[in-house]
């Protein structure tokens, strides 16, 4: 019982991780209609940020000032670079973004060298928030988890119940018919970027303390944040964030489960078949634990192209 | 006209080129290294450990009288890169390839060395194996052209089991966590195996993706449900670094027995969570004879860094070769490697940490382990922490050694 509690917050608190990061990139690409490959970057970028920021501001000073500064990137990025490719159609886009991200890594082993950085959480924060049995649990997930919820709440006010909102999802939607209606669309595409940029980068702040901050981490997250963009419908928040949550547990879940295919199909009399039959017969589910998404994608793909809650399926 | 006087003149220029090399016949040792990409910074160690012995070789007078030539190729970290370079190695008169990050790229270059050397009788090359340390290599796998210079699974765990067990760490319950490729399913046997040696039982066993998982903390659950006391891993990089992170903020008391805690960064990264940890590796100054600090010097001075990691087992293993190439006289002008091959079966090397041999028989080193603790006694601090690696027990080569698999079917040339 304190395994499932415990494998089940931190499910949660995983996904609301990947929502932090999937949710500029799933607003971006309802935006341009592009895949932003350089979006996982700009969670490496915050982290960075912060590590070097830390020193002279204090931890929550860089957390907050770290993000701004991924998002002033994003609105150069968009203003200097997107915008000029925009005209030649979104597989330049795409590439400018891909090519981006290689810059990107690449500087950050130039800077900061190729193994990881002494980012940690302060001292201050490291305590227990409860024990359960043997366990203790971190007062920090909690404040992750915490930021992440905070974070969609504000989106979705912002986007549903403001003026800007209601500019920004009709710029979204129908680019041309806003701009003849004297909105000023290519501004809202760069503050979009912008603010989508700098939720990455605080995602990569708050993380990047809690796990490790190194040159690897835009490529470890970036892949996953695809899948769960994918998985909830390509440029919906809503979707992004049921797609993490889901995502989420069900990795953290997969773990404990130390079953194969073989202990399934034992349960109709085929289990000694399976067993002999091997390879993926006899893979426990917990050493594919980190494959499961990819297995959801495909299957959504199958069966609900649009994703969970896609509009354009 | 003009493209043809160009072309002519580059013919000639490469044919020139061409008896150049024939009638010199520098020896050429090709490193195919992982030099860009994720994984980089396993394979920038290797070529600086390289680069290091081959400048002594050279200061030394090289071998006949000539300079030997490193050319490094880039497999970027994954086996058909691996099998390209080996390819444009091969073109380029390499005798000797040197590789040692990932198994996986060790499998590909062993396999495709056996086969050249098949089709090309009298151009053989020899693999170098500096830190590829799947037992499949010197299993079933093994062959009369590759060389291991580093430890493997059986010979980390059964270290790491007698230094731990020496400094009373070693709990009864063991959890043995792995990554699910050839090297993390031999270290899970291997720890399985030395259950008897170790006096301790696996109360349960993961093998998980490799650097894919971003959250350990379900993994933590499942140890600390377990009720181990100890964890044996042989996790790398990221892969330990979160593992160990997750199991501080966990508050799990369990102690840690590694084998790449030594890893750049890994200590900076992981803080006091990494005190009282345990690593199995080749090399420890502290433990070493009065060599081992002038080695450390020494290196410190021509790479700016002291050697850590796979460096100092890459500087030993080169320098094996280095000896057996000055016992090995030139055939008609030329190194053959047959002869290289055989006397590298025969040399030892005394090392700052004890003496060290080639096993003939499977071409697997024998070699003195050290065990270490994390500690803030250490002499040497790394990573700019008070931390450092205090050594707790220093294995000879034949204590630290493992009989030979009994799957290696060596064919040796006549």
């Amino acid at each position: 019982m304190e395994q499932f509690l415990f494998s089940l917050m931190n499910g949660v608190i995983y996904g609301l991780l990947l929502f932090m990061v999937s949710a500029g990139l799933t607003l971006i690409f309802g935006m341009m209609g592009v895949l932003n490959f350089a979006h996982a970057s700009f969670y490496m970028l915050g982290a960075y940020f912060a590590y070097t920021l830390q020193g002279m501001l204090g931890f929550w000073l860089a957390v907050i000032v770290s993000p701004l500064l991924v998002g002033l990137i994003g609105v150069v990025v968009e203003r200097y670079f997107l915008r000029r490719v925009h005209r030649h159609g979104h597989a330049h886009e795409l590439l400018l973004t891909f090519g981006l991200s290689f810059i990107i890594a690449e500087s950050i082993k130039l800077f900061y060298g190729n193994y990881p950085v002494d980012y940690r959480m302060p001292p201050s924060l490291d305590f227990a928030a409860f024990s359960m049995g043997a366990t203790q649990y971190p007062a920090y997930r909690l404040l992750m988890g915490g930021i992440a919820i905070a974070m969609f709440i504000v989106i979705y006010l912002l986007l549903t119940r403001t003026r800007v909102g209601i500019v920004v999802r009709s710029a979204i939607h129908r680019p041309s018919m806003a701009e003849a209606l004297g909105h000023n669309v290519p501004l809202v595409f760069m503050g979009v970027f912008g603010a989508g940029a700098a939720l990455a980068g605080l995602a990569g702040a708050v993380a990047g303390a809690f796990y490790t901050t190194n040159p690897n981490m835009a490529l470890e997250l970036g892949v996953m944040v695809f899948v769960v963009v994918v998985v909830g419908g390509l440029g919906s928040l809503v979707g992004a964030m049921l797609a993490s949550l889901l995502i989420g547990i069900m990795t953290s879940m997969a773990v404990a489960v130390d079953s194969s295919l073989a202990d399934l199909l034992a349960l109709f009399g085929a289990g000694e078949w399976a067993r002999n039959v091997g390879g993926l017969m006899t893979l426990n589910l917990s050493s594919l634990a980190a494959t499961l998404p990819f297995a959801l994608m495909l299957l959504i793909l199958l069966v609900r192209p649009g994703g969970l809650m896609g509009e354009k399926g | 006209m003009k493209k043809l006087t160009l072309s002519g003149v580059a013919i000639a220029t490469v044919l020139a080129a061409c008896t150049m090399t024939v009638s010199a016949a520098p020896v050429k040792i090709g490193l195919v290294e992982t030099l860009s990409g994720p994984q980089a910074s396993s394979g920038q160690s290797y070529r600086t450990a390289v680069r290091y012995v081959v400048e002594q070789i050279n200061a030394a007078g090289g071998w006949n009288g000539e300079p030997i030539q490193l050319l490094e190729y880039d497999n970027q970290g994954g086996p058909s890169g691996a099998a390209d370079k080996l390819k444009a190695a091969a073109a380029d008169g390499v005798q000797i390839v040197v590789q040692g990050a990932s198994s996986a790229i060790g499998g590909q270059i062993t396999e495709d060395i056996r086969k050249h050397n098949l089709r090309n009788p009298g151009k053989e090359m020899l693999y170098i194996n500096m830190g590829a340390e799947a037992l499949e290599l010197t299993g079933e796998k093994c062959n009369f052209y590759h060389f291991r210079f580093a430890g493997n699974a059986q010979v980390r765990t059964k270290s790491l089991v007698e230094g731990m067990k020496k400094a009373n760490a070693l709990g009864t319950k063991v959890y043995a966590i792995n990554q699910n490729y050839s090297w993390g399913q031999d270290m899970q046997q291997a720890i399985l195996d030395n259950q008897k040696l170790g006096g301790y039982t696996v109360v349960d066993k993961t093998l998980h993706d490799v650097n894919k998982i971003q959250d350990f903390s379900p993994y933590v659950a499942k140890i600390a449900a377990s009720g181990a006391d100890t964890v044996i891993t042989g996790n790398w990089s990221n892969d330990l670094l979160l593992l160990m992170k997750a199991s501080k903020s966990a508050g799990l008391k369990a102690r840690y027995g590694t084998v790449y805690l030594d890893q750049p960064g890994n200590l900076a990264n992981a803080g006091e969570l990494a005190e009282g940890n345990f690593v199995a590796h080749t090399f420890n100054a502290e433990a070493g004879n009065e060599d081992a600090e002038q080695f450390v010097q020494d290196y410190l001075a021509k790479t700016g860094h002291i050697p850590v990691f796979v460096e100092p087992q890459t500087v030993y293993g080169m320098k094996m070769v280095a000896e057996a190439l000055t016992h090995t006289p030139p055939k008609d002008g030329a190194l053959d490697v047959n002869a290289l091959a055989k006397t590298l079966e025969t040399t030892r090397l005394s090392t700052p940490m004890g003496e060290m041999s080639m096993r003939a028989s499977d071409h697997q080193a024998q070699l003195p382990m050290v065990v270490s603790s994390v500690s803030r006694d250490a002499k040497h601090k790394v990573d700019g922490t008070d931390m450092g690696f205090k050594p707790v027990l220093l294995l000879s080569a034949e204590q630290a050694s493992t009989p030979v698999q009994s799957s290696c079917k060596m064919k040796r040339p006549d």
